[in-house]
């Protein structure tokens, strides 16, 4: 130990750290720990000329080890660690103290923050003694992407990794393709056929030679590891087949809310309240009437079925809004004298053009009720002479007014809700729910497609309510992702990983009930369990469950941590 | 209380003029910009929001269109194009119609050719009438335009003309108390004891001749034609109903009904062209859309004054048949235009407007002094 020769450097932040930590005097006093050869103290460590600093100082004075006093590791470790590898140390040989977000940015007294700081910096320099030289390694990269589910995403993103010359498995539970978008006749805001978009991409990806289509099959189960996945699918003959794939896409989409858990509207019990999907349908078939066959004369559309609900779901499902806009439309221009109520609590037509067709609507003469969150419409069936089939009482909210609607058609806009089999889904391929079921994703603005689990990323509508061009656009980065690790040719491995030391290993199997990755395997013959580097995310817990203390967390061993304990006391 | 809307107003209103209400998304713009608008009518918004919604009843228990003077202020703020002013323009046409019992109003408004039908019967029905009474009951000989042989003698006409205006003053008069009744007698208006009633009975004539009203809006240039006009119109309706003689008793016309017809006869003349061309050229806000029943008013007024112009110039220039020809042209044209006009269209605002601030100044009154909507329980005394 007596050669080590370590470097401290403590960052003024501008002042983010200096005006309330004395840095001058935590250099000084990192300076008197025995081993440390420096100890300077600098405007900006992360600038330049902070970094060609550590990276002369390495040169020039034979710098073993270094460690940098300034903000947390998240910010600026993969800075320091790449000045310090430049200089040609090995880049694990880098210990931070956090003496900004852990002590100037949340002390006031100078004093206290000054001594915490040498804390901070002298538990740092315990740590980095103990820190040993790791190197990250390569694995294969498997080129095919296994695509689950059918729908507009899984159709967009399997033709477009197809077309840039890659195998596709598309697996689709149900006996066609198009997903919830093969359910609607028009699509909102510019009244395309969804036949239309549809039957040029599913033509195509039934004709793509890369393109294996499996329909009336399922994911069982998912082996293996990011690029060198072995899904097993059951076909549609029944028989378990094995694959391999770089690469899994998670398209699964959404299902509809069940309209009838809403007492107050009836449906179930009142023949001519339908849901969303089931206008949908008889628009498809150009039959737009009542059970008994009548032509609707007013039909009313309630909005936020479900949706923005204290009972049900909190969320908005986004897409209903416009939808029901287009319903309006298309009601109109099927029955020009009906006449058409939006009953809904706030309008929400953010899409592109979508202000424009709002006002389209409007334009059509199409009347608007607004009704509270909490305060939902009523519908009963109404008495003979009433004119109508329903009366629908709402308590108007620009007006204060209890209005009674007449009805002939109400068509509710059910929210749109994660499939019942997500749960299941997220267990096979390792990726998790939110509180509401649909699957989270790596980070909501920066990292939107990818998961927790390197590989395996997700699309469309089955993350979040999703309109169309939204899953199109996921579907397609979610492809950019994947294609960019397949022209890389290898995925790199993490230096820092968990690891099972085999004669101390007992095969009780602990680690692998706790790991949250499923990145343990038991290994049956030799009676121990084995850690894939590749899915190991060093969390640790693995380590930290195992009764025999036989797992090793690389660049968190036992000695770096107690050593680091011992200096902060 | 639970008010059952009418989906189907909205495509009745559209036929009154409310084009373009559906537009409106409610922002409330209109309401801010108009100098009109308190917090106890806050108009436009309120009145096109019933509109949209179907709620018939509360639209025709509302006094608002009528507080409206139509300076085009809240035209101009809508982000929607909805037009507020000339839906509450349309709105006034409706309620014209629903205040009347005949259901004339309705017909006239909803169809430009019963519109038009009935113009032309009437026209034709009082040039018959006029020819046949003259040529049987009268002087007889067309060449006679006054004096004691004359072909229509004044006391004649002038009996006429009493029956005519009579008979419309009650047919009004009835309208009147239908207004009342569907915006003073309905479940959210206030009880007004009869005490308040006479209180405020100035508010009457203070604004029917001051239009003061219409004088606070931005815009001053439409309260001085229209201040004009009717000045106008009532100096010739008295000349007419109460100097009739005077106006036809021979070569010799006294000065004042020379002065006052003169005088009367430029500003009926130049108010109608002026709107008229303001109308085709649409230059002020409220001229930009025309209903039919404003171009048949314009029409109407226009050809009148006209004709009774020409008709005096032939009488002073001794042409006693053509004074007598035009005379009777010009009756055509006088009785289409009082008759539809003055009970059932555009000329019952002269009523109307005035009512409708009376009424709401007694609603405030009523107000102020506690009182309880009919549709609500009494308030309990507080004790003493």
């Amino acid at each position: 130990m007596a050669e080590e020769r370590i470097g401290v450097y403590v960052c003024n932040c501008g002042t983010n750290i200096s005006k309330v930590v004395d840095v001058e005097a935590v250099a000084a006093s990192a300076q008197a720990i025995p081993g440390v050869a420096i100890g300077r103290a600098y405007k900006y460590m992360c600038s330049n000329p902070g970094q060609e600093m550590i990276v002369q100082d390495i040169q020039e004075h034979g710098l073993t080890r270094v460690v940098v006093a300034s903000c947390s590791p998240r910010m600026h470790e993969a800075t320091f660690r790449g000045a310090i590898k430049r200089a040609g140390l090995n880049p694990y040989m880098l210990e931070m103290a956090n003496i900004r977000e852990q002590c100037s940015w949340i002390h006031s007294d100078v004093v206290a923050a000054t001594e915490k700081a040498k804390a901070l910096v002298h538990a740092a320099v315990q740590r980095v003694k103990f820190d040993e030289p790791l190197e990250s390694r390569t694995a294969p990269m498997c080129a095919s992407t296994l695509v689950i589910g059918g729908g507009v995403t899984g159709l967009t993103a399997a033709l477009e990794l197809a077309d840039a010359g890659q195998q596709v498995f598309l697996v689709e539970k149900q006996d066609h393709l198009g997903g919830n978008v093969a359910r609607l006749d028009l699509t909102a805001p510019h009244l395309d056929s969804a036949q239309d978009i549809l039957q040029s991409w599913i033509s195509r990806v039934e004709r793509h030679p890369n393109i294996r289509l499996f329909l009336n099959s399922e994911l069982t189960a998912l082996k293996g590891f990011n690029g060198n996945f072995k899904p097993t699918l059951r076909t549609e003959d029944g028989e378990p087949l094995e694959l391999d794939a770089g690469s899994v896409l998670v398209c699964t989409g959404y299902k509809e809310f069940d309209a009838s858990r809403i007492e107050q509207y009836g449906y179930g019990r009142l023949p001519d309240v339908i849901t969303s999907f089931e206008l949908e349908a008889m628009l498809r078939q150009g039959k737009l009437e009542t059970k008994s066959g009548k032509q609707p004369r007013y039909v009313s559309i309630i909005h936020c079925v479900g949706s923005r609900s204290q009972e049900f779901h909190r969320y908005c499902s986004r897409v209903c809004c416009a939808t029901a806009l287009k319903y309006a439309l298309e009601v109109k221009s099927a029955l020009p004298g009906a006449r058409v109520a939006n009953l809904y609590t706030d309008m929400e037509a953010f899409g592109k053009g979508c202000e424009d067709f709002y006002r389209q609507c409007a334009e059509a003469k199409t009347s608007f009720m607004m009704y509270a969150k909490d305060q939902l419409p009523t519908i009963r069936a109404a008495a003979p002479g009433d004119g109508c089939g329903m009366l629908i009482t709402i308590k108007e909210q620009l007006s204060g007014q209890e209005i009674e609607m007449p009805a002939d058609l109400v068509v509710l806009m059910v929210s749109m809700e994660p499939r019942e089999d997500a749960g299941d889904m997220a267990r096979l391929v390792n990726i998790s729910c939110d509180k509401d079921g649909w699957f989270i994703e790596s980070h909501p603005k920066l990292d939107p497609v990818a998961t927790t689990t390197d590989g395996v990323y997700i699309a469309g509508a089955c993350q979040f309510p999703r309109d169309i061009p939204e899953s199109v656009t996921q579907g397609r980065a979610a492809v950019a992702r994947i294609l960019a690790k397949v022209a890389q040719g290898q995925i790199t491995v993490d230096a820092m990983y968990s690891e099972v030391q085999d004669k101390l290993c007992a095969g009780c199997q602990t680690c692998f009930s706790v790991c949250p990755y499923g990145a343990i395997e038991y290994n049956a013959e030799k009676h121990i369990s084995h850690i894939i580097s590749a899915v190991c995310k060093a969390c640790g817990c693995c380590a930290v469950a195992c009764p025999a203390g036989a797992i090793k967390v690389r660049h968190y061993t036992d000695e770096e941590i107690y050593a680091q304990i011992e200096g902060v006391l | 209380m639970a008010v059952r809307a009418n989906p189907d107003l909205i495509e009745e209103l559209d036929h009154f003029g409310a084009h373009d209400a559906m537009k409106c998304y409610q922002c409330g713009n209109c309401t801010a910009a108009c100098s009109h608008a308190e917090d106890a009518s806050t108009y436009p918004r309120r009145s096109i929001h019933y509109l949209q919604m179907g709620l018939e009843k509360p639209l025709r228990s509302t006094l608002d269109p009528w507080l409206c003077y139509y300076c085009g202020k809240c035209s101009e703020q809508c982000p929607r194009g909805a037009e507020p002013g000339e839906t509450m323009m349309g709105i006034r046409r409706w309620l014209t119609a629903e205040y009347d019992f005949t259901g004339i109003a309705r017909r006239l408004y909803k169809s430009w050719t019963a519109e038009l039908a009935a113009v032309l019967a009437l026209a034709l029905l009082t040039g018959i009438g006029f020819l046949a009474f003259g040529f049987l009951r009268g002087g007889g000989n067309l060449a006679v335009y006054d004096g004691p042989g004359a072909f229509l003698p004044a006391h004649s006409v002038h009996i006429f003309d009493w029956t005519m205006g009579i008979t419309l003053a009650i047919l009004l008069n009835y309208n009147c108390v239908r207004m009342w009744q569907f915006t003073m007698r309905n479940e959210n208006a206030l009880p007004v004891r009869p005490g308040l009633y006479l209180r405020h009975l100035l508010l009457l004539p203070e604004h029917f001749f001051t239009q003061k009203r219409l004088r606070a809006c931005e815009n001053k240039t439409p309260w001085v034609t229209h201040m004009v006009l009717m000045f106008s119109y009532l100096t010739m309706l008295a000349l007419i109903m109460l100097f009739l003689k005077d106006m036809q008793s021979g070569p010799q016309v006294n000065w004042y009904v020379h002065f006052f017809g003169y005088l009367s006869a430029i500003g009926l003349v130049t108010t109608s062209i002026l709107a008229i061309r303001g109308r085709i050229k649409k230059t002020e806000p409220y001229q930009q859309h025309s209903h039919e029943s404003d171009w048949m008013f314009l029409g109407l007024l226009l050809f009148v004054s006209v004709t009774g112009v020409v008709q005096h110039v032939a009488h002073r220039m001794g042409m006693p048949t053509t004074a007598n020809v035009v005379y009777v042209i010009h009756m055509m044209g006088v009785v289409p235009m009082l008759v539809l006009e003055v009970p059932f269209s555009k000329w019952s605002h002269l009523a109307y407007r005035p009512l409708a601030i009376y009424f709401s100044a007694l609603q405030q009154a009523a107000r102020a002094e506690g009182a309880v909507p009919f549709g609500e329980p009494a308030k309990p005394r507080p004790a003493a």
